[in-house]
């Protein structure tokens, strides 16, 4: 139920949870929404619940703390508490079992961290209250997987009165959830097939252009996943009455990889540039400096990603093609020449590099790069058509997934959203996402097919 | 009425959603009743409706396939008579017998006469034993399973360019004789009517997994036994292999409900015994495939179930080993 493309979540927890946070007096929706969120994360995850509220409790009396007496030590305790607790079980469920885990401790502890240096720096007005701080911390449509969306944007929450602004809200939110749920369980759980049926082959016998094919599918499995789950997350934000939170905005559409960054899983690019990178001293500082701090910003990133060498490979590859862009191009290679290598640096060096991203033992990796660029010895039991078969069961969704990439069809979306034509496209949408987890969910026959 | 042009997507799928839940709620018993069951409380009872569209069942398909209560009647006919090993033969012939008049598969009793029966028993002193032999034997061998066999078919070059291959996936014993698969010049065809067309020396079949959790071990037996009794009536002198349902890794084996080894060796147990060891044989191929503890080995494997396109090496070099040649 912890998941939003879930049967249970969609016809059960979500209206109910409307319908009693909107019976609530405006005042008191707070508390409806923490309850909901306590709820639905205990649902999920009982063992982290435990996580979840200490960590709440802790940083809201530190909270009160800091607000109060803007004291430098107390901002540095609890952001290392917070970051301590971060990589204490990230380590733990690498190294020792992997349900440790909390659920979404990524994301809450970069809110709580956010929380405490905002108040340190006065960008939050008032004092907020428990029942603000703790809702802000675990709310529902952010607990899981983010938007890290800072408590300025909390506390711009609307309080809606009246039925008609209620409805037009949920209304517009479930359009954006909609199509979040399109792209999630009809391209991104698709693409994902083709993925495994990748692993499955083995890294070591596919041929060159399977392989760049998966490097694409892998790439845009990710960007509709993580976007698709972002659009949900900010549609039912918007059905609550948050500012909608943009945290993917046509990031292959960038001019190079720092443009890439600022528009992919911005909510964590910028978490990253305020504070990290412009503490560390932002832009303002000498050249080698500079490159220290995005060394810096980087290797968190990488290792914020997951803990396995790969991440952190990832991260140091991600660094060099933005320091080379920076530092570079720059003056010493013509305009018209570094604006062509910013391209393909998004085009074609970001997939090599999810591919990275995707395969956590470097004997596979290796493997992979092996086909991908076959210079260095022949595959083993290589199906050369096995691309041709691969097409023809994917292609149509790796067709619409580019397609869609195209960045003049969201925007059209956005502006034209509550046209006739798109609420009928939405709940035709709608229906048929409902009809694929249906058949999915709950039945392993259906599921597994071998 | 205001509210609903507001907000015409949130009311259109309300309403529809409603309306759905009210179908599959009043139909849980009749129409949907298969369905119904095999979903657990943590799923909304609308997706009973989609359930069954996906399989061509709408509300107003009429109810009652009453195949089930057959299923049932048939395996629990055959779990009251396997009492020993030796017999399963004759037991299963009483079970078809029993149930004969429900199935409308004719041909089945004598087709399991033709087996079990004495007409081959002429030759029965002959014992056959497996030998090496090398590619050119499966020139015309046929391969027959579900998308295990398909892979041996895409990463095996030397029996893909040698063997037939009437491999589906996701095809099970029950639907292997009648699904439409096969494609010829003339459009897809089943494997029934390509047997009668085409003769074959050895058959290898590999099924089971898809189906393994359906149906009782005796019922998925009798099922294969139908399917061998029906290939042996078209391909008269073909060599049938049943190959044993290939093993999934320990990962996957201890942590799956149904998709384990415990399952898995249980009905391979009972296929062993549907070999004669005169036209139809057993092959264990999981010898090629298993660690020490009777799971795929690991490293064969990505995703716990299918080997790797590098292991079919295993699977191949297995068959080389392990043929019957007769005369």
């Amino acid at each position: 139920m912890i998941n939003f493309s879930d049967l249970g979540f969609i016809f059960r927890f979500l209206p109910v949870f409307l319908i009693a946070f909107y019976l609530t007096p405006a005042t008191y929706r707070s508390v409806t929404l923490l309850i909901g969120s306590l709820a639905f994360y205990a649902v999920g995850d009982l063992k982290g619940f435990a996580v979840l509220g200490t960590a709440i409790v802790v940083n809201y009396l530190f909270g009160k703390a800091i607000g109060s007496e803007k004291r430098k030590y107390l901002l540095a305790f609890i952001v290392c508490i917070d970051a301590l607790m971060l990589v204490e079980f990230k380590l733990l469920s690498q190294f020792v079992y992997n349900s440790f885990m909390p659920i979404g401790i990524s994301f809450f502890t970069f809110k709580m961290i956010s929380y405490q240096a905002d108040l340190y720096m006065g960008k939050i007005d008032e004092e907020p209250g428990f029942i603000e701080t703790a809702a802000y911390f675990c709310m529902f449509p952010q607990v899981v997987s983010g938007p890290i969306m800072r408590f300025s944007d909390y506390q711009k929450k609307t309080y809606f009165q009246t039925k008609e602004a209620i409805f037009s809200a949920i209304e517009d939110g479930l359009r954006f959830f909609t199509l979040g749920l399109g792209m999630k369980v009809l391209l991104a759980d698709h693409l994902a097939m083709l993925w495994n049926d990748i692993g499955t082959i083995g890294y070591e016998s596919i041929s060159t252009p399977l392989a760049w094919i998966g490097a694409a599918c892998y790439s845009l499995e990710l960007y509709f996943d993580f976007w698709g789950y972002s659009l949900m997350a900010a549609g039912i934000g918007v059905m609550l009455g948050f500012p909608f939170v943009v945290n993917f905005d046509q990031p292959y559409s960038a001019k190079n990889v720092s443009e890439f960054y600022r528009r992919w899983h911005a909510s964590l690019g910028s978490w990253f540039r305020d504070y990290i990178y412009i503490p560390l001293g932002g832009s303002r500082v000498s050249e080698g400096r500079i490159f220290l701090n995005l060394l810096v910003v980087w290797l968190i990133t990488g290792f914020w990603h997951g803990v396995t060498l790969n991440f952190i490979l990832w991260g140091l590859i991600i660094f060099v093609i933005i320091a080379f862009e920076r530092f570079v191009i720059p003056g010493k290679i013509p305009v018209a020449l570094g604006k062509i290598i910013g391209r393909v640096n998004v085009l074609i060096l970001i997939p090599l590099t999810w591919v990275i991203f995707a395969i956590s033992d470097f004997r596979g990796l290796l493997d992979y790069f092996k086909r991908l660029f076959p210079f260095f010895g022949k595959g083993i039991a290589v199906n050369s058509s096995d691309y041709i078969k691969n097409l023809g069961i994917y292609g149509g969704f790796l067709a619409v997934a580019l397609i869609l990439l195209l960045p003049g069809l969201y925007r059209f979306f956005e502006r034209n959203r509550k046209h006739p034509v798109f609420t009928v496209l939405l709940f035709i949408l709608f229906w048929i996402c409902v009809y694929s987890l249906s058949n999915a969910a709950g039945n392993p026959f259906m599921y597994f097919r071998f | 009425m205001k509210l609903i042009k507001t907000c015409p997507l949130l009311f259109g799928v309300i309403i529809t959603a409603i309306l759905i839940s009210v179908i599959s709620f009043a139909l849980k018993g009749t129409v949907y009743k298969d369905y119904a069951a095999s979903g657990n409380i943590d799923t909304p009872i609308l997706a009973t409706f989609f359930k069954a569209a996906s399989d061509g069942v709408y509300p107003w398909t009429k109810a009652g396939k009453a195949d089930t209560e057959q299923v049932e009647g048939i395996s629990e006919s055959i779990i009251e008579t396997d009492r020993g090993d030796g017999e399963i033969d004759t037991l299963t012939l009483e079970a078809i017998d029993e149930i004969e008049s429900g199935t409308g598969v004719d041909e089945s009793i004598i087709s399991a006469n033709d087996i079990s029966g004495d007409d081959i028993s002429g030759n029965s002193e002959e014992v056959y034993e497996f030998t090496e032999v090398d590619d050119d034997y499966f020139t015309d061998a046929l391969f027959i399973g579900d998308s295990r066999t398909v892979g041996l078919s895409e990463y095996c070059e030397e029996l893909d360019s040698r063997a037939t291959f009437y491999s589906k996936i996701s095809l099970t014993i029950y639907d292997a004789m009648n699904t439409e698969f096969i494609k010829t010049d003339n459009g897809k065809i089943t494997v029934e009517q390509a047997l009668s067309e085409n003769q074959f020396s050895k058959i290898y079949i590999m099924l089971g997994l898809n189906e393994i959790g359906t149906g009782t071990p005796e019922t998925f037996c009798k099922a294969y036994k139908t399917v061998i009794d029906r290939i042996r009536e078209l391909q008269p002198d073909a060599i049938i292999y049943i190959q044993s349902i290939m093993h999934v890794t320990e990962k996957k084996s201890s942590s799956d409900e149904y998709f384990n080894n415990e399952n898995i060796n249980i009905r391979n147990n009972a296929l062993s015994e549907l070999a004669d060891n005169k036209t139809v044989f057993y092959l264990d191929m999981n010898e090629a495939v298993d660690d020490e503890n009777g799971n795929l080995l690991a490293e064969l494997s990505f995703d716990d179930v299918h080997l790797k396109a590098s292991s079919y090496e295993r699977w191949h070099q297995y068959l080389l080993a392990n043929a019957i040649v007769k005369e």
